[in-house]
């Protein structure tokens, strides 16, 4: 019996050995340091099989309930296929469904994918276009209730993908996907928890993805939504959006528009650091450019929310990984 | 007699120091500046791993890990002051959690025990 599997190669490990000891050995350049489970540099993911518990100590509940796990304390008893933390694992074919403009910039692709894609609502897949060219785009469907998987892209003028996307992509159309990956999602949240989901541009992606998981699940506490953009036509799910707090008091949605001075005039991380107070009882989502989620999460920890409860998504330039 | 990681409370007590004490030192302005543009999660993971060594709790950092991780760090200007500076975050750290003088006393030791590779003398 085979029980450890890399990138789809068997590893022989031996009894009692740790995943990382088998790894280095088998030549594998695998990236670690204290080798006694507290830095955290050697973080695995099991895409098949469930690693020992003692190896997600001291992770988050979201890394837990998505397979991640230290290899350097990681002694398997059953087989477990794993891949590099930053790894999308294996491809497979998804078909274009349908593909509309959210607004100026902004399209929505929906994909059918059979057998059904596993994943979390805010995680992200890596979708490749023929060539192998490949990007990372948010989840934000939710597979208890979509019988696809939805994808908010904006597309930059210029770009490879995006080229691709305008010009090529048509319902019926085949190509492949990859993932999921992140762990930007509900998984862990208390359902009397204050939560605050903030986001710019199509950071709105995985919000939405959370939130519906939240709602679907019956959360109780508040839930407040910020989005950002530059112009209005970038609040690109306003009404929708708006409606939904009609449904749901315990919803608050806070759009803010750089270029506007009216009541939605203004930057939305320094509405979030404005109104936030309930620090470290809050369950933060940050999704969007390097800049804003690194400022977020810097300035709420420093006013004392809690590192453990922020889960990011950070959107990083096309072709600097993420 | 117990180590002084058991009698701080093992890993709950990490767990408890780690995001006050990366708080205190980001707010301090004499060392900020050596973190501008970190990764927090990995800083923090960092933070662990010097508090678990600290406590004197059970960790294989080493003195050739110490002065790797802080290379690029002297090369930017770090001195003497700065290893005081965190010490004594340190120390403010475990008294707002209730730690008795005499441990922060011990920890303070345990952690100016490795100035000499932090600061690559």
């Amino acid at each position: 019996m085979t029980l450890l599997t890399y990138r789809e190669a068997a590893i022989e490990i031996e009894p009692g050995e740790d995943v990382l000891s088998a790894l280095l050995r088998a030549e594998i350049d695998a990236p670690h340091s204290c080798r006694s489970g507290v830095c955290q540099s050697c973080l695995h993911r099991a895409v098949e099989g469930n690693p020992p518990a003692a190896a997600q100590q001291g992770l988050s509940n979201a890394q837990k309930a998505l397979g991640y796990f230290l290899a350097c304390v990681c002694v398997p008893d059953t087989p477990l296929t794993i891949v590099p933390a930053q790894e999308a694992g294996t491809r497979s074919e998804a078909v274009v469904h349908s593909i509309d403009r959210l607004s100026g910039d902004v399209v929505r692709l929906r994909l059918e994918h059979d057998p059904v894609f596993a994943y979390r609502p805010g995680q992200f897949l890596e979708l490749i276009a023929d060539d192998g060219l490949g990007r990372h785009y948010s989840l934000a469907s939710l597979p208890e209730e979509d019988p696809f998987v939805e994808l908010h892209i904006r597309l930059h003028p210029g770009g490879r993908m995006s080229r691709f996307i305008a010009e090529e992509l048509a319902p019926g159309r085949r190509l492949h996907i990859a993932g999921p990956l992140g762990t930007c999602i509900y998984e862990g949240v208390d359902p009397d928890q204050p939560m605050a989901l903030i986001g710019s541009g199509t950071g709105l992606a995985p919000l939405i993805g959370v939130l519906r998981d939240a709602l679907r699940r019956g959360h109780r506490g508040p839930i407040r939504l910020y989005h950002g953009a530059r112009e209005r036509d970038g609040l690109y799910l306003h009404d929708h959006l708006w409606a939904l707090t009609k449904r749901h008091t315990n919803l608050h949605y806070v759009p803010r528009v750089l270029s506007d001075s009216g009541p939605h005039g203004g930057d939305v991380a320094a509405a979030a650091l404005e109104h936030e107070n309930a620090l470290p009882h809050t369950a933060f989502f940050l999704c969007g450019g390097e800049k804003l989620v690194g400022r977020l999460k810097r300035d709420l920890f420093l006013k004392g929310a809690s590192l453990k409860q922020m889960r990011t998504d950070t959107f990083l330039p096309a072709g600097s990984g993420r | 007699m117990a180590s002084l990681y058991e009698r701080l409370g093992g890993e709950k007590a990490v767990d408890a120091a780690v995001e006050l004490f990366y708080r205190t030192v980001l707010a301090d302005g004499r060392i900020a500046r050596f973190f501008e543009g970190v990764n927090m999660e990995d800083q923090l993971a960092k933070q662990k791993s010097f508090l678990t060594m600290a406590f004197g709790g059970p960790n294989k950092y080493t003195g050739k890990d110490m002065r790797k991780a802080h290379e690029r760090l002297v090369a930017k200007g770090l001195n003497d002051s700065h290893v005081d500076a965190v010490i004594e975050d340190l120390s403010r750290t475990l008294r707002q959690l209730g730690v008795g003088e005499k441990e922060v006393q011990e920890v303070a030791a345990l952690a100016n025990s490795v100035r000499g590779d932090v600061l690559n003398h």
